[in-house]
């Protein structure tokens, strides 16, 4: 039950003179739902940048599995079974629902690529699984309201079989009706598919009964750890939020 | 669901006999018009062949070649060179200068496609710019220099026979383009256009596939290439490696409509015939800013290209159709 799934080892990435993360080590293991969270600039999602190898890290390595994967490229780790949502949702704004969750299912060779050209059950079975209507799957993006663009950036996700799921501020610009149904569609989809969560939110509240521990990160370091309540009540936690 | 099945396959259908009907009346044209115009024809085939080869790279995946010219080109010489100095028969000329194009244009660009938007496109104009003077300096013995290679062996001879080889070569590219657009490569070319990362991060090499619509659009262009130069019979740099030459196929995509292949084919007529008919009434070079200002204005006014133009007043026209359609069957 406790196997470490991913481990974040001592990573440190600077931008220039600014150093992004320092040292900064946490793990999530199997089937956890693990919080990430800390003011802007803490370095959230800089880390899932480097998790998906969007970017490198300086020092550190990370180990998913056990295997070290400090040096697979982005599509080799989702293969593995890592996969983002990103905090600005990033659809393809010229396809269909469908079409848009097609590309996540697709496999990474060229010839049975080009078999998938047509609506498989597959795609239609994950859409209604997260929530579209029949309607909804022929819709484009831009049509869809900020809830249901989180729904199909989590649907394009599930659609790549990942083990991990990095959701990257999930609740941000949704109404209260919207997050409600989110946290269930993700209470859901964990039991479900066995899934392990690595959740950053800047909204704490909705946060709270979707993780089971949490990792606070400020200027790139871990300053507390453990479950919800003990860490909000932490007073560096404190006064990394307000300040004082 | 049904309903949506039936759709899918009326479609398909209904292609494939605008397709039956498309080539039927290209063949019978040899017998309605002068070998003058079926030259012109043949031309237009040819610039067809080339601006498929750049959409389904640069109108697909979004990265802007302008190296079309360099494919031309390279597939061109290498098969002028085997047959007049190596005296190689075409049937293996041929195909070997369309293998080295694929080889060549791979490694040559393997460095462009680590660069992104503009870059790309600067770096492929680039290789055919170095190309062009390298052409006439290296081994002028080979290549004959800035004159270039005449007197090569021809394919088949007179207009009629060439107009039919190149009209059907026309043909099984654009629909050998189109099935590949219409599969799912098309749809991973179109996503990589609008956000490589998430494609990446829907765990696809998008390296991997960039490389395939390279070598695919490399492949067509050294095809029509090889066919082109065996058709002129001869080959010179400044016939290939030209900016203009390159103007032309790049216009044709975008007038014609990109990302559908059918443009293409549609903008290389409507360019290579506006240029033409210009001819008798307009003297000397002053057509081509004609020709500029037509291409302006309907790039303007209709920046998805005639194509979509074209698609967009058929579907008014049957959803028309469609309105009295279901009229009809809300009243049985």
């Amino acid at each position: 039950m406790t196997a470490k799934l991913l481990e974040f080892k001592s990573i440190t990435k600077t931008f220039g003179g600014i150093c992004a993360l320092l040292n900064l080590s946490f793990h999530v293991d199997e089937g956890e739902s693990l919080g990430l969270i800390g003011p802007n600039g803490a370095g959230k999602t800089t880390s899932f940048n480097l998790i998906m190898r969007e970017l490198k890290q300086d020092k550190g390595e990370i180990y998913f599995k056990g295997h070290e994967i400090s040096n697979f490229p982005t599509h080799e780790r989702v293969k593995m079974g890592i996969s983002r949502t990103y905090q600005i949702p990033r659809p393809f704004n010229e396809m269909t629902v469908t079409k848009n969750i097609r590309i996540g299912l697709m496999p990474d060779e060229i010839l049975r690529v080009m078999n998938m050209n047509s609506d498989s059950k597959k795609e239609i079975d994950i859409a209604k699984n997260i929530g579209f209507s029949e309607k909804q799957r022929l819709v484009f993006p831009n049509e869809l309201p900020m809830g249901d663009l989180r729904r199909l950036e989590l649907a394009r996700t599930i659609a790549t079989n990942p083990k991990l799921l990095l959701l990257d501020e999930v609740f941000a610009g949704l109404t209260a009706g919207e997050i409600t149904e989110l946290s269930n569609l993700l209470k859901k989809k964990r039991v479900e598919d066995g899934l392990t969560y690595i959740i950053v939110s800047h909204d704490l509240k909705s946060l709270a009964p979707l993780v089971d521990r949490v990792v606070v990160v400020n200027f790139g370091e871990v300053i507390a750890e453990g479950a919800f309540e003990e860490v909000i009540a932490d007073k560096h936690v404190k006064k990394a939020y307000l300040g004082t | 669901m049904v309903k949506q099945n039936y759709k899918n396959g009326g479609v398909l259908k209904k292609s494939i006999i605008w397709w039956l009907l498309f080539a039927v009346l290209m063949s019978s044209l040899p017998m309605a018009f002068s070998l003058g115009t079926l030259r012109i024809f043949i031309f237009a085939n040819f610039i067809a062949i080339f601006a498929m080869s750049w959409d389904i790279l640069s109108g697909y995946t979004g990265y802007v070649s302008f190296g079309q010219p360099f494919f031309i080109g390279i597939a061109g010489y290498a098969s002028a060179i085997l047959t007049s100095h190596y005296a190689l028969p075409l049937y293996v000329s041929m195909p070997v200068a369309v293998v080295l194009t694929m080889v060549a244009g791979t490694l040559f660009f393997l460095p462009a496609l680590r660069t992104k938007g503009t870059y790309f496109a600067m770096v492929t104009l680039a290789f055919m710019e170095v190309t062009y003077h390298l052409v006439q300096v290296v081994k002028p013995g080979i290549t004959g220099g800035s004159r270039g290679i005449t007197g090569l062996p021809l394919l088949v001879t007179g207009a009629v026979a060439n107009y039919y080889l190149s009209f059907f070569s026309m043909l099984l590219v654009a629909i050998c383009l189109l099935a590949i657009g219409k599969s799912g490569i098309g749809t991973v070319f179109d996503a990589i256009r609008m956000d490589e990362d998430a494609v990446k991060s829907s765990g696809l090499n998008t390296t991997k596939f960039k490389l395939f619509a390279f070598m695919l659009s490399a492949s067509v262009a050294g095809i029509g290439g090889v066919l082109y130069t065996h058709y002129l019979g001869s080959i010179s740099p400044r016939g290939m490696f030209d900016i203009n030459f390159l103007f032309t196929i790049l216009i044709a995509a975008l007038i014609g409509g990109e990302r559908s292949i059918i443009g293409p084919i549609i903008g290389a007529y409507f360019l290579t015939f506006l240029l033409e008919l210009l001819r008798p009434y307009i003297p000397g070079s002053w057509r081509y800013l004609f020709y500029g200002m037509t291409a302006l204005v309907v790039y303007n006014y209709f920046p998805k290209g005639l194509y979509t133009m074209i698609t967009a007043a058929g579907d008014r026209i049957r959803s028309g159709m469609k309105r009295g359609e279901q009229y009809d069957s809300k009243a049985s």
